[in-house]
């Protein structure tokens, strides 16, 4: 029933041994100045024991700038590459490709940091939900954050790594620039549709320079913005057809596969589409009160009732259609104008699900984030032949509101014999504990 | 002239220091949530160590992860801990410098209480005063168990080859939730006169005498006087210093081989560390600890709001200007060297060769222990070797540090101490990339 999940995917320059890819999920588990912990290879190794066929990294910058939050290994400079070759070894040794995601925040991230506290964008307006504030990139800053890119694919290469993924959606550096709720610029980097995409062409044409033809490349793509889910003031963004056309030009531009994601911030609630759990963002949120204009005003919000309700229904609003493969008609859009394979991310745990998606030609691939972290095994499972984990993923997002100020990990009470085993299973990272499925 | 008084040996009981500036106990969130070591733990002491310090007092490692300040800090609460510190002290040994492990219990002093145990446990239920951690009130048992973690804690140091042990007694953990009048309001035998205040403080001591023979160095840090009313002049103000003589001529009975001498019935105190309040960087890491606590968010309003900020900074300054900075706790030192006889350390401040062979020569103390001077400049003590009386940057108190460490790296945050924000940063890294 599942065997169209466990094929391999040839891609132009790389074969991965099946259609699951571990989607980039991050944790804080680094040096704040970006080296790379014992920590981030024990926690990307879990996954590669479970049975994944692809790790994409956690979100990489190119530059100190481009951080999201401290604490997650950098690309930006070549004393970086003997810890990446030591965490691509360690993956592959469980027989899993390993792809970093190079990328740049931009105007969004979620704690500035002590070294940049502003950020750059295509714009000088501040990200709307937090109000980080930012300076708009000149010209010549743009070729700067091209070479970036440019350069840390050239580290991958160099870490003997099996290829990279350029993170351009979900509302970072790239999505700044493609989309035109975003993007005020009047210079050939912004308004007509081509002017937005030559940020990110630029980019590919300069990550191929460097790695050359034969390394894979694959662009991580928000195929609709839908800006206006929760700011629903503003305009709706990238459309479908706008993204159908980027994705052509990249793959003129040398692009070997694309990642269909949605959603023009992070978080946004398509993606990951699910819960908004209030307690939660209370406990953690105040991470961050001191990075954006806005926080503090947000902070009151998710503490105050009704405010705090209607912001939940309103993330909420966007998936009563469900979860499970919401972003499944646009990677097929999208697959039906590449030819290229194409990777669909969002929610996706069942077997079943994934495989029709397989073999309908909706997608090539799926990525998974949060029900990998809720089962890091859950490869294994599928190819035992169960249809979902015992104790699936609820969507609850607590993962993700935690992680700004606790170890990444499932914190969803429920699908826990206690607290304690919970507790247990997010420190087991610090550990490198054994999986389930490895212990009889 | 001050650093052959400097560079005498001191003698902590069965423990030879080469000099007499030690490094006081300071954390940082280096390590992993779970209390395990990491690298950059040793990169950290390292820093001291090559600096010249005689001795280094470990960072506050907890007896049990319930005991924990804030998450990030190595424990020593199982025994599969015992590799890494025996691996640090081995690194620190290299530059012969001396280790003493300070085990610690934070009680309901918390900063960041986490994901596992989301209430403290202390001689009283009452929440912590400044930040409103909730706290459970130890049974008599419990207060049992707890000795025996500080033994086992005990047997784990000796075993990872430090050179002694320092019981994290002062700035308002669980020793001086269980001394202080002010804060112990126990019916139990832990509770009540000052001998059964001091019950818990002094069965820790024995107990761990009894796990580490009688020769090997144990000290214990006190807070002299308490003020627990100087931040918060709406609580008690605990202790007096009679009373916390008195538990230092206790300990020294009990088998205490020196006294660490600080203030402040909690942490962090206008004493301790005495210095600046810095209102603008506080708002920007307080955030962190908003969550933690009942009364976080009032302060949050209080740091962020003009004027509830200036009288608060006004306010926490005052001790500072009254008793001056550099040396605060020197009188409270004195009077404990005249009721023990055995060597008594002094925090607080130090950063000049004068002032502290000036101190050691009068008798005030025998020793000092430095935090933030040794934060600012880790090679302080290889200045005076060269005959200087101060570091070229000196620490300004600013207390940036200090409010910096629960978000960022610890490290010095005194823009004005640097030529650019850019060296700042750099500095503030190295303990990330200094090879391990």
């Amino acid at each position: 029933l599942t065997e169209s999940i466990f094929q391999a995917l040839a891609f132009r320059n790389l074969t991965v041994k099946n259609r699951l890819f571990r989607s980039s999920i991050s944790g804080r588990f680094d040096n704040y100045d970006g080296s790379g912990t014992q920590t981030r290879i024990d926690w990307d190794v879990k996954f590669a024991r479970g049975g994944i066929g692809t790790i994409i990294s956690s979100n990489s910058p190119v530059h100190p700038r481009g951080i999201i939050v401290p604490n997650y290994a950098h690309l930006d400079d070549d004393d970086k590459i003997p810890f990446w070759r030591e965490l691509g070894k360690r993956v592959r040794e469980h027989g899993a490709a390993y792809v970093p995601q190079i990328a740049y925040s931009g105007r969004q991230r979620d704690i500035g940091g002590i070294v940049y506290p502003k950020g750059l964008s295509s714009t000088d307006k501040p990200e709307p939900i937090h109000g980080f504030e930012c300076e708009r990139m000149t010209v010549a800053q743009i070729a700067e954050v091209v070479e970036a890119f440019a350069q840390a694919a050239r580290r991958v290469r160099e870490a003997q790594l099996d290829g990279v993924e350029i993170h351009g959606c979900n509302g970072y550096l790239i999505t700044q620039f493609l989309s035109p709720a975003i993007n005020d610029r009047k210079d050939e980097y912004g308004g007509s549709l081509e002017n937005r995409a030559r940020f990110p062409l630029e980019i590919v044409r300069a990550v191929r320079r460097e790695i050359g033809d034969d390394f894979h490349l694959q662009f991580k793509i928000s195929a609709v913005d839908d800006h206006n889910a929760l700011l629903f003031w503003q305009g709706k963004g990238t459309t479908l057809e706008d993204s159908i056309q980027v994705c052509r030009w990249l793959e003129e531009a040398g692009v070997d596969g694309f990642h269909v994601s949605s959603g023009s911030s992070f978080p946004h609630p398509r993606n990951p589409a699910g819960d908004f759990p209030i307690a939660d963002v209370i406990r953690s949120y105040d991470t961050m009160l001191s990075s954006g204009k806005y926080t503090f005003r947000n902070y009151v919000a998710f503490r105050t009732w009704p405010i705090n309700r209607l912001f939940r229904w309103l993330w909420t609003r966007r998936t009563r259609g469900g979860i499970e493969g919401i972003n499944l008609p646009l990677a097929r859009a999208i697959k039906e104008s590449v030819g290229v394979p194409v990777i669909c991310a969002g929610g996706f745990q069942t077997g079943p699900v994934i495989a029709e998606a397989i073999e309908r030609g909706d997608c090539d691939g799926v990525s998974m984030g949060r029900p990998l972290i809720a089962n890091p095994d859950l490869p294994n499972l599928l190819a035992s032949g169960l249809e979902r984990a015992p104790r699936p993923c609820t969507y609850c997002n607590k993962c993700l509101i935690n992680f700004v100020e606790n170890p990444l990990g499932c914190y969803e009470e429920a699908r826990f014999e206690s607290r304690d085993e919970m507790v247990r299973h997010i420190l087991s990272v610090y550990r490198g504990a054994p999986l389930p499925s490895e212990v009889t | 002239v001050s650093w052959d008084v400097i560079s005498r040996p001191l003698e902590l009981g069965p423990l030879m220091v080469k000099n007499r500036v030690l490094r006081s106990s300071l954390g940082g969130r280096w390590d992993n949530y779970d209390g395990s070591g990491t690298p950059v733990r040793v990169n950290w002491e390292l820093r001291y160590a090559r600096g010249g310090v005689g001795a280094i007092i470990s960072s506050n490692a907890p007896v049990h992860p319930r005991g924990r300040l804030l998450p990030g800090y190595a424990y020593i609460d199982d025994d599969d801990k015992v590799p890494f510190w025996r691996d640090l002290i081995a690194r620190v040994h290299e530059h012969d410098c001396a280790y003493i492990l300070q085990l610690a219990h934070a009680g309901r002093e918390r900063i960041i209480p986490g994901i596992e145990y989301a209430t403290a446990v202390s001689s009283t239920d009452e929440a912590e005063p400044l930040n409103g951690f909730e706290t459970e009130r130890l049974t008599t048992e419990g207060v049992r168990e707890v000795v025996r973690m500080f033994a086992d804690g005990a047997r784990r140091a000796k075993e990872a080859g430090a050179d002694g042990i320092e019981l994290a007694g002062a700035n308002g953990v669980l020793f001086t939730q269980f001394l202080s009048s002010a804060i112990n309001d126990r019916n139990d035998e832990y509770g009540g006169s000052l001998e059964n205040r001091a019950r818990f403080s002094l069965e820790v001591v024995r107990a761990i005498r009894e796990q580490v023979g009688p020769d090997y160095c144990l000290g214990f840090k006190i807070s002299i006087e308490e003020v627990l009313n100087e931040l918060l002049p709406w609580l008690k103000r605990g202790n007096t210093v009679e009373e916390s003589l008195q538990v230092c001529r206790w300990l020294e009975e009990a088998g205490v081989d020196y006294l660490h001498v600080s203030s402040g019935g909690g942490f962090p105190h206008p004493r301790n560390p005495v210095g600046d309040f810095p209102a603008a960087d506080v708002v920007k890491t307080f955030d962190t600890l908003l969550s933690s606590g009942r009364t976080t968010f009032r302060n949050y309003l209080v740091f962020r709001t003009w004027p509830f900020s200036k009288i608060f900074s006004w306010w926490w300054e005052r001790p500072g200007k009254r008793l001056g900075r550099e040396g605060i706790n020197l009188s409270a030192a004195r009077l404990a060297k005249q009721a023990v006889s055995i060597p008594v350390l002094c925090t607080g401040g130090f950063q000049t060769a004068s002032v502290i062979a000036g101190a050691i020569e009068r008798g005030d103390c025998d020793g000092v222990t430095i935090a933030r001077p040794l934060v600012a400049n880790p090679n302080l003590v290889r200045f005076f070797e060269q005959g200087r009386d101060s570091a070229p940057r000196p620490c300004t108190y600013s207390n940036k540090c200090l409010f910096a460490f629960v978000e960022n790296p610890l490290a010095c945050y005194d823009e004005s101490r640097f030529d650019s924000h850019e060296e700042m940063i750099r500095e503030a890294f190295e303990v990330f990339r200094v090879a391990s």
